[in-house]
Protein backbone atom coordinates (compact mmCIF):
# COMPACT_ATOMS: atom_id res chain seq x y z
CA UNK A 1 0.00 0.00 0.00
CA UNK A 2 2.98 2.24 -0.29
CA UNK A 3 1.96 2.76 -3.90
CA UNK A 4 0.97 6.23 -5.02
CA UNK A 5 -2.47 7.42 -3.98
CA UNK A 6 -5.35 7.25 -6.42
CA UNK A 7 -5.79 10.01 -8.98
CA UNK A 8 -7.20 13.21 -7.52
CA UNK A 9 -10.93 12.58 -7.06
CA UNK A 10 -13.35 14.60 -9.18
CA UNK A 11 -15.31 17.24 -7.28
CA UNK A 12 -18.33 16.71 -9.53
CA UNK A 13 -18.44 12.97 -8.88
CA UNK A 14 -18.14 13.67 -5.16
CA UNK A 15 -20.96 16.22 -5.23
CA UNK A 16 -23.19 13.84 -7.19
CA UNK A 17 -22.48 11.07 -4.68
CA UNK A 18 -23.32 13.36 -1.76
CA UNK A 19 -26.48 14.61 -3.48
CA UNK A 20 -27.54 11.04 -4.18
CA UNK A 21 -27.01 10.10 -0.57
CA UNK A 22 -29.06 13.12 0.60
CA UNK A 23 -31.98 12.24 -1.63
CA UNK A 24 -31.83 8.56 -0.66
CA UNK A 25 -31.60 9.51 3.00
CA UNK A 26 -34.70 11.69 2.77
CA UNK A 27 -36.71 9.15 0.77
CA UNK A 28 -35.90 6.38 3.23
CA UNK A 29 -37.31 8.43 6.08
CA UNK A 30 -40.93 9.08 5.14
CA UNK A 31 -41.45 11.41 8.15
CA UNK A 32 -39.03 13.74 6.37
CA UNK A 33 -41.04 14.13 3.19
CA UNK A 34 -44.63 12.93 3.66
CA UNK A 35 -45.63 15.95 5.79
CA UNK A 36 -44.04 18.33 3.30
CA UNK A 37 -46.41 17.02 0.62
CA UNK A 38 -49.53 16.38 2.68
CA UNK A 39 -49.54 19.26 5.14
CA UNK A 40 -49.59 22.14 2.62
CA UNK A 41 -52.37 20.45 0.65
CA UNK A 42 -54.45 19.86 3.73
CA UNK A 43 -53.88 23.36 5.03
CA UNK A 44 -54.81 24.89 1.73
CA UNK A 45 -57.90 22.79 1.27
CA UNK A 46 -59.08 24.13 4.62
CA UNK A 47 -58.22 27.76 3.80
CA UNK A 48 -59.80 27.49 0.38
CA UNK A 49 -63.03 26.28 1.91
CA UNK A 50 -63.00 28.88 4.67
CA UNK A 51 -61.92 31.92 2.70
CA UNK A 52 -63.23 31.29 -0.77
CA UNK A 53 -65.79 34.09 -0.31
CA UNK A 54 -63.05 36.65 0.36
CA UNK A 55 -62.39 36.53 -3.36
CA UNK A 56 -65.45 38.73 -3.72
CA UNK A 57 -63.83 41.51 -1.67
CA UNK A 58 -62.86 44.56 -3.69
CA UNK A 59 -59.08 44.58 -4.23
CA UNK A 60 -58.75 40.80 -4.20
CA UNK A 61 -56.93 39.56 -7.31
CA UNK A 62 -59.17 38.19 -10.04
CA UNK A 63 -58.72 34.44 -9.84
CA UNK A 64 -60.84 31.53 -11.00
CA UNK A 65 -60.36 29.69 -7.70
CA UNK A 66 -58.91 30.35 -4.28
CA UNK A 67 -56.51 27.46 -4.97
CA UNK A 68 -54.97 29.45 -7.81
CA UNK A 69 -54.42 32.31 -5.38
CA UNK A 70 -52.87 29.90 -2.87
CA UNK A 71 -50.60 28.11 -5.34
CA UNK A 72 -47.47 30.10 -4.41
CA UNK A 73 -48.22 29.63 -0.69
CA UNK A 74 -48.63 25.89 -1.14
CA UNK A 75 -45.34 25.57 -2.93
CA UNK A 76 -43.46 27.76 -0.46
CA UNK A 77 -44.90 25.84 2.47
CA UNK A 78 -43.85 22.54 0.96
CA UNK A 79 -40.37 23.78 0.19
CA UNK A 80 -39.94 25.18 3.72
CA UNK A 81 -41.02 21.90 5.24
CA UNK A 82 -39.01 19.76 2.84
CA UNK A 83 -35.74 21.63 2.63
CA UNK A 84 -35.15 21.81 6.37
CA UNK A 85 -34.52 18.06 6.00
CA UNK A 86 -31.07 19.02 4.66
CA UNK A 87 -30.20 20.78 7.90
CA UNK A 88 -31.74 18.00 9.91
CA UNK A 89 -29.60 15.41 8.11
CA UNK A 90 -26.47 17.50 8.50
CA UNK A 91 -27.07 17.78 12.24
CA UNK A 92 -27.67 14.03 12.52
CA UNK A 93 -24.40 13.43 10.64
CA UNK A 94 -22.55 15.64 13.08
CA UNK A 95 -24.18 13.97 16.08
CA UNK A 96 -23.42 10.42 14.96
CA UNK A 97 -19.91 11.18 13.71
CA UNK A 98 -20.47 10.52 10.01
CA UNK A 99 -19.63 14.14 9.33
CA UNK A 100 -16.09 13.42 10.59
CA UNK A 101 -15.83 10.59 8.09
CA UNK A 102 -16.88 12.97 5.28
CA UNK A 103 -14.42 15.63 6.39
CA UNK A 104 -11.68 12.99 6.61
CA UNK A 105 -12.09 12.07 2.97
CA UNK A 106 -10.24 14.16 0.41
CA UNK A 107 -13.45 15.92 -0.50
CA UNK A 108 -13.62 19.48 -1.68
CA UNK A 109 -15.63 21.73 0.63
CA UNK A 110 -17.68 22.74 -2.40
CA UNK A 111 -18.83 19.15 -2.93
CA UNK A 112 -19.57 18.68 0.74
CA UNK A 113 -21.97 21.62 0.79
CA UNK A 114 -23.01 21.70 -2.86
CA UNK A 115 -23.95 18.03 -2.93
CA UNK A 116 -26.43 18.48 -0.12
CA UNK A 117 -27.96 21.58 -1.69
CA UNK A 118 -28.33 19.92 -5.07
CA UNK A 119 -30.15 17.15 -3.22
CA UNK A 120 -32.49 19.70 -1.60
CA UNK A 121 -33.12 21.44 -4.90
CA UNK A 122 -33.96 18.18 -6.64
CA UNK A 123 -36.53 17.43 -3.95
CA UNK A 124 -37.86 20.99 -4.29
CA UNK A 125 -38.50 20.46 -7.98
CA UNK A 126 -40.35 17.23 -7.28
CA UNK A 127 -42.54 19.06 -4.78
CA UNK A 128 -43.40 21.85 -7.20
CA UNK A 129 -44.43 19.36 -9.85
CA UNK A 130 -46.48 17.40 -7.33
CA UNK A 131 -48.36 20.45 -6.04
CA UNK A 132 -49.02 21.74 -9.54
CA UNK A 133 -50.42 18.40 -10.58
CA UNK A 134 -52.66 17.96 -7.55
CA UNK A 135 -53.96 21.53 -7.38
CA UNK A 136 -54.69 21.70 -11.08
CA UNK A 137 -56.89 18.64 -10.70
CA UNK A 138 -58.88 20.63 -8.13
CA UNK A 139 -59.19 23.71 -10.28
CA UNK A 140 -56.05 25.81 -9.93
CA UNK A 141 -55.09 27.28 -13.29
CA UNK A 142 -52.01 28.77 -14.91
CA UNK A 143 -52.73 31.48 -17.45
CA UNK A 144 -49.64 30.47 -19.43
CA UNK A 145 -48.75 26.91 -18.41
CA UNK A 146 -45.27 26.87 -19.94
CA UNK A 147 -44.17 30.13 -18.37
CA UNK A 148 -45.93 29.29 -15.11
CA UNK A 149 -44.37 25.86 -14.69
CA UNK A 150 -40.94 27.14 -15.67
CA UNK A 151 -40.96 30.03 -13.20
CA UNK A 152 -42.47 27.95 -10.38
CA UNK A 153 -39.92 25.19 -10.85
CA UNK A 154 -36.99 27.59 -10.96
CA UNK A 155 -38.16 29.52 -7.90
CA UNK A 156 -39.03 26.29 -6.07
CA UNK A 157 -35.54 24.92 -6.69
CA UNK A 158 -33.83 28.17 -5.69
CA UNK A 159 -35.85 28.49 -2.52
CA UNK A 160 -35.27 24.85 -1.63
CA UNK A 161 -31.55 25.54 -2.03
CA UNK A 162 -31.82 28.69 0.08
CA UNK A 163 -33.79 27.06 2.91
CA UNK A 164 -31.54 24.00 2.70
CA UNK A 165 -28.40 26.12 2.95
CA UNK A 166 -29.81 28.14 5.80
CA UNK A 167 -30.78 25.05 7.80
CA UNK A 168 -27.42 23.38 7.04
CA UNK A 169 -25.73 26.54 8.27
CA UNK A 170 -27.57 26.26 11.59
CA UNK A 171 -26.67 22.58 11.78
CA UNK A 172 -22.98 23.34 11.20
CA UNK A 173 -22.97 26.11 13.80
CA UNK A 174 -24.78 24.17 16.52
CA UNK A 175 -24.32 20.49 15.62
CA UNK A 176 -27.77 19.94 17.06
CA UNK A 177 -30.95 18.57 15.52
CA UNK A 178 -33.03 20.44 18.09
CA UNK A 179 -31.52 23.76 17.04
CA UNK A 180 -32.35 23.11 13.39
CA UNK A 181 -35.93 22.21 14.22
CA UNK A 182 -36.11 25.18 16.57
CA UNK A 183 -35.60 27.52 13.64
CA UNK A 184 -38.43 26.05 11.69
CA UNK A 185 -41.24 28.19 13.23
CA UNK A 186 -39.28 31.29 12.21
CA UNK A 187 -39.47 30.29 8.56
CA UNK A 188 -43.14 29.65 8.97
CA UNK A 189 -43.83 32.94 10.71
CA UNK A 190 -42.09 34.68 7.80
CA UNK A 191 -44.43 32.93 5.40
CA UNK A 192 -47.52 34.01 7.36
CA UNK A 193 -46.27 37.60 7.58
CA UNK A 194 -46.35 37.82 3.80
CA UNK A 195 -48.90 38.07 1.04
CA UNK A 196 -48.95 34.27 0.72
CA UNK A 197 -52.34 33.64 2.33
CA UNK A 198 -54.14 36.98 2.13
CA UNK A 199 -53.60 40.21 0.21
CA UNK A 200 -51.96 42.58 2.77
CA UNK A 201 -53.64 45.59 1.18
CA UNK A 202 -57.01 44.25 2.31
CA UNK A 203 -55.94 44.02 5.93
CA UNK A 204 -53.94 47.24 6.19
CA UNK A 205 -52.22 48.37 9.42
CA UNK A 206 -49.04 46.80 10.71
CA UNK A 207 -49.59 43.59 8.76
CA UNK A 208 -49.43 45.47 5.49
CA UNK A 209 -46.22 47.22 6.63
CA UNK A 210 -44.49 44.02 7.71
CA UNK A 211 -45.59 42.11 4.63
CA UNK A 212 -44.40 44.84 2.29
CA UNK A 213 -40.80 44.53 3.51
CA UNK A 214 -40.87 40.71 3.69
CA UNK A 215 -38.90 39.20 0.77
CA UNK A 216 -41.36 36.32 0.69
CA UNK A 217 -44.07 38.82 -0.30
CA UNK A 218 -41.94 39.92 -3.23
CA UNK A 219 -41.51 36.31 -4.34
CA UNK A 220 -45.20 35.46 -3.86
CA UNK A 221 -46.37 38.57 -5.72
CA UNK A 222 -44.08 37.84 -8.63
CA UNK A 223 -45.23 34.23 -8.82
CA UNK A 224 -48.88 35.18 -8.52
CA UNK A 225 -48.62 37.64 -11.36
CA UNK A 226 -47.09 34.97 -13.59
CA UNK A 227 -49.78 32.50 -12.55
CA UNK A 228 -52.68 34.88 -13.12
CA UNK A 229 -51.47 37.09 -15.94
CA UNK A 230 -49.22 34.72 -17.86
CA UNK A 231 -45.73 35.60 -19.06
CA UNK A 232 -44.86 38.88 -17.32
CA UNK A 233 -41.06 39.20 -17.57
CA UNK A 234 -40.78 41.79 -14.79
CA UNK A 235 -42.77 39.68 -12.33
CA UNK A 236 -40.89 36.50 -13.21
CA UNK A 237 -37.58 38.31 -12.83
CA UNK A 238 -38.62 39.68 -9.45
CA UNK A 239 -39.51 36.23 -8.05
CA UNK A 240 -36.37 34.62 -9.45
CA UNK A 241 -34.03 37.44 -8.42
CA UNK A 242 -35.29 37.58 -4.83
CA UNK A 243 -35.06 33.78 -4.47
CA UNK A 244 -31.59 33.83 -5.96
CA UNK A 245 -30.49 36.59 -3.60
CA UNK A 246 -31.80 34.63 -0.61
CA UNK A 247 -29.99 31.56 -1.93
CA UNK A 248 -26.69 33.39 -2.30
CA UNK A 249 -26.99 34.87 1.17
CA UNK A 250 -27.77 31.45 2.68
CA UNK A 251 -24.91 29.76 0.83
CA UNK A 252 -22.55 32.46 2.03
CA UNK A 253 -23.68 31.79 5.61
CA UNK A 254 -23.37 28.03 5.17
CA UNK A 255 -19.85 28.36 3.75
CA UNK A 256 -18.79 30.44 6.74
CA UNK A 257 -20.36 27.96 9.13
CA UNK A 258 -18.61 25.07 7.41
CA UNK A 259 -15.24 26.78 7.68
CA UNK A 260 -15.89 27.48 11.35
CA UNK A 261 -16.78 23.86 12.06
CA UNK A 262 -13.86 22.35 10.18
CA UNK A 263 -11.22 24.66 11.64
CA UNK A 264 -11.78 23.84 15.30
CA UNK B 1 12.23 8.47 3.27
CA UNK B 2 10.24 10.75 5.57
CA UNK B 3 8.77 9.34 8.75
CA UNK B 4 5.06 8.46 8.40
CA UNK B 5 4.22 10.22 11.67
CA UNK B 6 6.28 12.95 13.20
CA UNK B 7 5.04 15.29 15.93
CA UNK B 8 6.87 17.94 17.88
CA UNK B 9 5.58 19.67 20.97
CA UNK B 10 1.97 18.97 20.10
CA UNK B 11 -0.44 20.80 22.43
CA UNK B 12 -4.21 21.05 22.43
CA UNK B 13 -6.22 23.13 24.87
CA UNK B 14 -9.97 23.23 25.32
CA UNK B 15 -10.51 26.47 27.19
CA UNK B 16 -8.49 26.10 30.35
CA UNK B 17 -8.14 22.36 30.02
CA UNK B 18 -4.89 21.14 28.50
CA UNK B 19 -5.93 17.86 26.90
CA UNK B 20 -2.60 17.23 25.16
CA UNK B 21 0.39 18.80 26.79
CA UNK B 22 3.43 18.71 24.55
CA UNK B 23 3.73 15.40 22.73
CA UNK B 24 6.76 14.38 20.65
CA UNK B 25 6.27 11.37 18.47
CA UNK B 26 8.24 9.64 15.78
CA UNK B 27 6.74 6.56 14.15
CA UNK B 28 8.85 4.75 11.56
CA UNK B 29 7.76 3.27 8.23
CA UNK B 30 6.05 -0.09 8.71
CA UNK B 31 5.73 0.21 12.45
CA UNK B 32 2.69 -0.67 14.57
CA UNK B 33 2.74 1.97 17.25
CA UNK B 34 0.55 1.70 20.34
CA UNK B 35 -0.78 4.61 22.32
CA UNK B 36 -1.71 3.32 25.76
CA UNK B 37 -3.50 5.38 28.36
CA UNK B 38 -6.51 5.64 30.66
CA UNK B 39 -9.76 7.55 29.99
CA UNK B 40 -9.17 11.21 29.35
CA UNK B 41 -5.42 10.78 28.82
CA UNK B 42 -5.56 12.63 25.50
CA UNK B 43 -5.36 9.72 23.07
CA UNK B 44 -8.32 10.70 20.91
CA UNK B 45 -7.35 14.36 20.96
CA UNK B 46 -3.90 13.43 19.65
CA UNK B 47 -5.39 11.22 16.94
CA UNK B 48 -7.80 13.98 15.91
CA UNK B 49 -4.91 16.40 15.53
CA UNK B 50 -2.80 13.95 13.53
CA UNK B 51 -5.75 13.23 11.23
CA UNK B 52 -6.48 16.95 10.55
CA UNK B 53 -9.81 16.97 12.42
CA UNK B 54 -8.55 19.28 15.16
CA UNK B 55 -5.97 21.99 14.84
CA UNK B 56 -3.16 21.98 17.42
CA UNK B 57 -2.93 24.86 19.91
CA UNK B 58 0.84 24.63 19.61
CA UNK B 59 3.48 22.42 18.04
CA UNK B 60 3.64 20.80 14.63
CA UNK B 61 2.93 17.41 13.13
CA UNK B 62 3.67 15.83 9.78
CA UNK B 63 1.96 12.71 8.45
CA UNK B 64 3.48 11.00 5.41
CA UNK B 65 5.63 14.09 5.10
CA UNK B 66 2.71 16.53 4.93
CA UNK B 67 1.96 19.16 7.54
CA UNK B 68 -1.37 18.39 9.20
CA UNK B 69 -2.38 22.06 9.27
CA UNK B 70 -1.09 23.57 6.04
CA UNK B 71 -1.34 20.42 3.89
CA UNK B 72 -4.43 18.84 5.42
CA UNK B 73 -5.87 17.85 2.03
CA UNK B 74 -2.74 15.85 1.13
CA UNK B 75 -2.75 14.17 4.52
CA UNK B 76 -6.36 13.08 4.04
CA UNK B 77 -5.57 11.36 0.76
CA UNK B 78 -3.04 8.97 2.27
CA UNK B 79 -4.46 8.17 5.70
CA UNK B 80 -7.15 5.78 6.82
CA UNK B 81 -8.96 6.55 10.04
CA UNK B 82 -11.33 4.63 12.30
CA UNK B 83 -12.37 6.96 15.07
CA UNK B 84 -13.35 5.89 18.55
CA UNK B 85 -17.07 6.20 17.82
CA UNK B 86 -17.79 4.38 14.59
CA UNK B 87 -18.56 7.16 12.12
CA UNK B 88 -21.33 5.74 10.01
CA UNK B 89 -24.72 6.71 8.66
CA UNK B 90 -27.50 4.40 9.92
CA UNK B 91 -29.80 5.08 6.96
CA UNK B 92 -27.44 3.61 4.37
CA UNK B 93 -26.41 0.00 3.85
CA UNK B 94 -22.86 -1.18 4.45
CA UNK B 95 -22.21 -1.61 0.75
CA UNK B 96 -23.58 1.85 -0.08
CA UNK B 97 -21.30 3.46 2.47
CA UNK B 98 -18.27 1.66 1.04
CA UNK B 99 -19.25 2.80 -2.44
CA UNK B 100 -19.69 6.40 -1.30
CA UNK B 101 -16.33 6.30 0.43
CA UNK B 102 -14.72 4.95 -2.75
CA UNK B 103 -16.19 7.77 -4.86
CA UNK B 104 -15.03 10.38 -2.36
CA UNK B 105 -11.52 8.97 -2.70
CA UNK B 106 -11.72 8.91 -6.50
CA UNK B 107 -11.40 5.13 -6.84
CA UNK B 108 -12.62 3.87 -10.22
CA UNK B 109 -15.88 1.93 -9.95
CA UNK B 110 -14.48 -1.35 -11.28
CA UNK B 111 -11.75 -1.42 -8.66
CA UNK B 112 -13.95 -0.19 -5.86
CA UNK B 113 -16.57 -2.89 -6.34
CA UNK B 114 -13.99 -5.66 -6.19
CA UNK B 115 -12.17 -4.16 -3.26
CA UNK B 116 -15.42 -3.42 -1.44
CA UNK B 117 -16.52 -7.06 -1.71
CA UNK B 118 -13.15 -8.26 -0.52
CA UNK B 119 -13.16 -5.91 2.47
CA UNK B 120 -16.72 -6.85 3.41
CA UNK B 121 -15.82 -10.52 3.47
CA UNK B 122 -12.60 -9.84 5.36
CA UNK B 123 -14.45 -8.03 8.16
CA UNK B 124 -17.18 -10.69 8.11
CA UNK B 125 -19.98 -8.49 6.81
CA UNK B 126 -20.72 -10.06 3.41
CA UNK B 127 -24.09 -11.36 4.56
CA UNK B 128 -25.09 -8.05 6.16
CA UNK B 129 -23.74 -5.82 3.37
CA UNK B 130 -27.15 -4.90 1.98
CA UNK B 131 -28.78 -4.25 5.31
CA UNK B 132 -29.07 -0.74 6.69
CA UNK B 133 -26.29 0.04 9.12
CA UNK B 134 -28.89 1.09 11.70
CA UNK B 135 -29.66 -2.61 12.19
CA UNK B 136 -26.00 -3.54 12.85
CA UNK B 137 -24.71 -4.46 16.29
CA UNK B 138 -22.00 -2.33 17.89
CA UNK B 139 -19.28 -4.78 16.85
CA UNK B 140 -20.54 -4.91 13.26
CA UNK B 141 -20.46 -1.10 13.08
CA UNK B 142 -16.85 -1.06 14.23
CA UNK B 143 -15.90 -3.64 11.64
CA UNK B 144 -17.65 -1.68 8.90
CA UNK B 145 -15.88 1.43 10.09
CA UNK B 146 -12.57 -0.38 9.69
CA UNK B 147 -13.51 -1.44 6.16
CA UNK B 148 -14.37 2.20 5.35
CA UNK B 149 -10.97 3.25 6.64
CA UNK B 150 -9.25 0.76 4.31
CA UNK B 151 -11.07 1.18 1.00
CA UNK B 152 -8.41 3.49 -0.45
CA UNK B 153 -5.46 1.39 0.77
CA UNK B 154 -4.04 4.02 3.09
CA UNK B 155 -0.33 4.26 3.75
CA UNK B 156 -0.87 5.28 7.35
CA UNK B 157 -3.71 3.87 9.41
CA UNK B 158 -5.07 5.45 12.59
CA UNK B 159 -7.24 3.29 14.82
CA UNK B 160 -8.69 4.91 17.93
CA UNK B 161 -9.56 2.17 20.43
CA UNK B 162 -10.44 -0.25 17.64
CA UNK B 163 -11.37 -3.14 19.91
CA UNK B 164 -13.28 -1.39 22.68
CA UNK B 165 -16.67 -3.07 22.82
CA UNK B 166 -15.70 -6.04 20.65
CA UNK B 167 -16.14 -9.61 21.82
CA UNK B 168 -12.95 -11.69 22.18
CA UNK B 169 -13.36 -13.39 18.79
CA UNK B 170 -13.81 -10.10 16.95
CA UNK B 171 -10.91 -8.64 18.87
CA UNK B 172 -8.60 -11.44 17.76
CA UNK B 173 -9.84 -11.07 14.18
CA UNK B 174 -9.05 -7.36 14.26
CA UNK B 175 -5.57 -8.02 15.62
CA UNK B 176 -5.03 -10.48 12.77
CA UNK B 177 -6.18 -7.91 10.25
CA UNK B 178 -3.83 -5.27 11.63
CA UNK B 179 -0.93 -7.73 11.52
CA UNK B 180 -1.81 -8.72 7.97
CA UNK B 181 -2.00 -5.12 6.73
CA UNK B 182 1.25 -4.37 8.42
CA UNK B 183 2.98 -7.55 7.27
CA UNK B 184 1.73 -7.77 3.68
CA UNK B 185 1.57 -4.11 2.72
CA UNK B 186 3.86 -2.48 5.24
CA UNK B 187 1.05 -0.18 6.35
CA UNK B 188 2.13 1.99 9.24
CA UNK B 189 -0.39 1.78 12.06
CA UNK B 190 -0.98 4.02 15.04
CA UNK B 191 -3.53 2.57 17.40
CA UNK B 192 -4.76 3.73 20.76
CA UNK B 193 -5.93 1.41 23.44
CA UNK B 194 -6.75 1.11 27.11
CA UNK B 195 -5.90 -2.58 27.04
CA UNK B 196 -2.47 -3.60 28.22
CA UNK B 197 -2.61 -6.90 26.41
CA UNK B 198 -3.47 -5.22 23.12
CA UNK B 199 -0.54 -2.84 23.35
CA UNK B 200 1.72 -5.71 24.37
CA UNK B 201 0.61 -8.14 21.64
CA UNK B 202 0.12 -5.86 18.70
CA UNK B 203 2.48 -2.93 18.99
CA UNK B 204 6.16 -3.03 18.21
CA UNK B 205 6.62 0.15 20.17
CA UNK B 206 4.33 1.94 22.57
CA UNK B 207 3.92 5.28 24.24
CA UNK B 208 2.20 5.45 27.59
CA UNK B 209 0.18 8.63 27.82
CA UNK B 210 -1.29 10.13 30.96
CA UNK B 211 -2.65 13.59 31.59
CA UNK B 212 -1.76 14.66 28.06
CA UNK B 213 1.92 13.73 28.34
CA UNK B 214 3.93 10.75 27.20
CA UNK B 215 5.35 9.27 30.38
CA UNK B 216 7.16 6.24 28.89
CA UNK B 217 8.03 5.27 25.35
CA UNK B 218 9.74 2.24 23.87
CA UNK B 219 9.40 -1.45 23.05
CA UNK B 220 7.07 -3.24 25.47
CA UNK B 221 9.76 -5.76 26.47
CA UNK B 222 12.33 -3.07 27.16
CA UNK B 223 9.86 -1.06 29.24
CA UNK B 224 8.93 -4.11 31.28
CA UNK B 225 12.57 -5.09 31.79
CA UNK B 226 13.25 -1.63 33.14
CA UNK B 227 10.75 -2.23 35.93
CA UNK B 228 12.92 -5.11 37.21
CA UNK B 229 11.32 -7.17 39.94
CA UNK B 230 8.02 -9.04 39.54
CA UNK B 231 4.93 -7.75 41.32
CA UNK B 232 3.54 -9.63 44.29
CA UNK B 233 -0.13 -8.89 44.96
CA UNK B 234 -1.69 -9.88 48.23
CA UNK B 235 -5.28 -9.81 49.49
CA UNK B 236 -5.59 -9.97 53.25
CA UNK B 237 -8.27 -9.59 55.83
CA UNK B 238 -9.14 -5.85 55.88
CA UNK B 239 -8.19 -5.62 59.58
CA UNK B 240 -4.70 -6.91 58.83
CA UNK B 241 -3.80 -4.47 56.04
CA UNK B 242 -1.42 -2.28 58.05
CA UNK B 243 0.32 -5.18 59.69
CA UNK B 244 0.72 -6.94 56.33
CA UNK B 245 2.14 -3.80 54.76
CA UNK B 246 4.77 -3.58 57.50
CA UNK B 247 5.86 -7.14 56.84
CA UNK B 248 5.78 -6.86 53.06
CA UNK B 249 7.87 -3.73 52.73
CA UNK B 250 10.86 -5.70 54.03
CA UNK B 251 10.75 -7.72 50.79
CA UNK B 252 10.60 -4.87 48.28
CA UNK B 253 9.20 -1.43 47.54
CA UNK B 254 5.45 -0.92 47.80
CA UNK B 255 3.74 -0.53 44.43
CA UNK B 256 0.36 1.01 43.64
CA UNK B 257 -2.51 -1.44 44.06
CA UNK B 258 -6.24 -1.47 43.98
CA UNK B 259 -7.85 -0.52 47.29
CA UNK B 260 -8.05 -3.40 49.74
CA UNK B 261 -4.96 -4.97 48.20
CA UNK B 262 -1.25 -4.68 48.65
CA UNK B 263 1.48 -4.93 46.05
CA UNK B 264 5.25 -4.92 46.20
CA UNK B 265 8.07 -5.39 43.77
CA UNK B 266 9.40 -8.69 45.09
CA UNK B 267 13.16 -8.48 45.13
CA UNK B 268 14.72 -11.82 44.39
CA UNK B 269 11.58 -13.03 42.64
CA UNK B 270 9.71 -16.31 43.12
CA UNK B 271 12.50 -17.85 45.18
CA UNK B 272 11.48 -15.73 48.13
CA UNK B 273 7.75 -16.51 48.07
CA UNK B 274 7.92 -19.10 50.82
CA UNK B 275 9.78 -16.66 53.01
CA UNK B 276 7.05 -14.02 52.50
CA UNK B 277 4.30 -16.46 53.42
CA UNK B 278 6.13 -17.55 56.60
CA UNK B 279 6.72 -13.93 57.64
CA UNK B 280 3.04 -13.01 57.12
CA UNK B 281 1.97 -16.10 59.03
CA UNK B 282 4.31 -15.29 61.88
CA UNK B 283 2.76 -11.81 62.07
CA UNK B 284 -0.70 -13.40 62.34
CA UNK B 285 -1.93 -12.07 58.97
CA UNK B 286 -4.74 -14.08 57.34
CA UNK B 287 -4.04 -14.44 53.62
CA UNK B 288 -6.99 -14.57 51.19
CA UNK B 289 -5.21 -14.47 47.89
CA UNK B 290 -1.71 -14.10 46.56
CA UNK B 291 -0.24 -13.81 43.08
CA UNK B 292 3.12 -13.15 41.55
CA UNK B 293 3.37 -11.68 38.07
CA UNK B 294 6.34 -10.97 35.86
CA UNK B 295 6.58 -7.20 35.23
CA UNK B 296 3.71 -6.10 32.98
CA UNK B 297 2.91 -2.91 31.16
CA UNK B 298 0.61 -2.18 34.07
CA UNK B 299 3.66 -2.14 36.29
CA UNK B 300 5.34 0.18 33.84
CA UNK B 301 2.29 2.43 33.98
CA UNK B 302 2.15 2.24 37.77
CA UNK B 303 5.80 3.04 38.11
CA UNK B 304 5.44 6.06 35.81
CA UNK B 305 2.21 7.47 37.20
CA UNK B 306 1.69 6.04 40.68
CA UNK B 307 -1.64 4.55 39.57
CA UNK B 308 -2.86 1.27 38.11
CA UNK B 309 -4.37 1.09 34.65
CA UNK B 310 -5.71 -2.43 34.91
CA UNK B 311 -9.26 -2.57 36.21
CA UNK B 312 -9.30 1.18 36.61
CA UNK B 313 -12.98 1.30 35.71
CA UNK B 314 -14.00 -1.90 37.45
CA UNK B 315 -15.28 -1.93 41.00
CA UNK B 316 -12.90 -3.69 43.42
CA UNK B 317 -13.28 -7.45 43.06
CA UNK B 318 -14.86 -9.32 45.95
CA UNK B 319 -12.27 -11.01 48.13
CA UNK B 320 -11.91 -14.65 47.22
CA UNK B 321 -10.29 -17.37 49.24
CA UNK B 322 -7.52 -19.47 47.73
CA UNK B 323 -6.15 -18.78 44.32
N1 LIG C 1 -14.19 18.84 22.23
C1 LIG C 1 -13.78 18.88 23.51
N2 LIG C 1 -14.12 19.93 24.30
C2 LIG C 1 -13.71 19.99 25.58
N3 LIG C 1 -12.93 19.07 26.17
C3 LIG C 1 -12.55 18.01 25.44
C4 LIG C 1 -12.95 17.86 24.08
N4 LIG C 1 -12.43 16.71 23.62
C5 LIG C 1 -11.74 16.17 24.63
N5 LIG C 1 -11.80 16.94 25.74
C6 LIG C 1 -11.14 16.67 27.03
O1 LIG C 1 -9.78 16.41 26.78
C7 LIG C 1 -9.31 15.38 27.62
C8 LIG C 1 -8.70 14.29 26.78
O2 LIG C 1 -9.73 13.65 26.06
P1 LIG C 1 -9.48 12.48 25.02
O3 LIG C 1 -10.78 12.22 24.38
O4 LIG C 1 -8.35 12.85 24.14
O5 LIG C 1 -9.07 11.30 25.96
P2 LIG C 1 -8.85 9.76 25.59
O6 LIG C 1 -7.49 9.42 26.02
O7 LIG C 1 -9.19 9.51 24.19
O8 LIG C 1 -9.88 9.06 26.55
P3 LIG C 1 -10.84 7.78 26.31
O9 LIG C 1 -10.05 6.58 26.64
O10 LIG C 1 -11.92 7.98 27.30
O11 LIG C 1 -11.31 7.82 24.92
C9 LIG C 1 -10.50 14.94 28.47
O12 LIG C 1 -10.41 15.58 29.71
C10 LIG C 1 -11.68 15.43 27.70
O13 LIG C 1 -12.73 15.75 28.57
MG1 LIG D 1 -10.57 8.43 23.24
Amino acid sequence: MTAAAHPRPSAVAQAVAIAGRSVKGVLRQPPQWVPSLVFPLFFNAVSAAAFDRTRALPGFPEVNSFLTFLLPATILQGVLLGATAAGNDAAVDIENGFFDRLVLSPMSRVSLLGGRLVGSMALGVVQVVFFLAVLSVFGARLENPVAGILVLVVVGALLAGAVGAFSVSIALRTGSVEAVNGFFPIFFAALFMSSAFFPPSLSGGWFETVASVNPITWIVDGLREVIIEGWVPGAAAKAVAVSLALGILAIFMATRSLAARIRT
Amino acid sequence: MTEPILAEGLVRKFGDLVAVDGIDLCVAQGEVFGFLGPNGAGKSTTVRMLTTLLSPSAGTARVAGYDVVTQAAEVRRVIGVALQDAAIDPIMTGRELLKLQAVLHGIPRRISRERGDELLSRVGLSAAADRRVGTYSGGMRRRLDLALALIHEPRVLFLDEPTTGLDPTSRMALWEEVRRLNGEFGTTVLLTTQYLEEADQLAGRIAIIDGGRIVRQGEPEALKDAVGSPTLRVDVDPDHLTRAAEVLQKFGEIRPARSGRLAIGLEGGAARLAEVVRALDAAGVVLNHMELDAPSLDDVFAEATGRRLEGAEEPPAPVEVGG
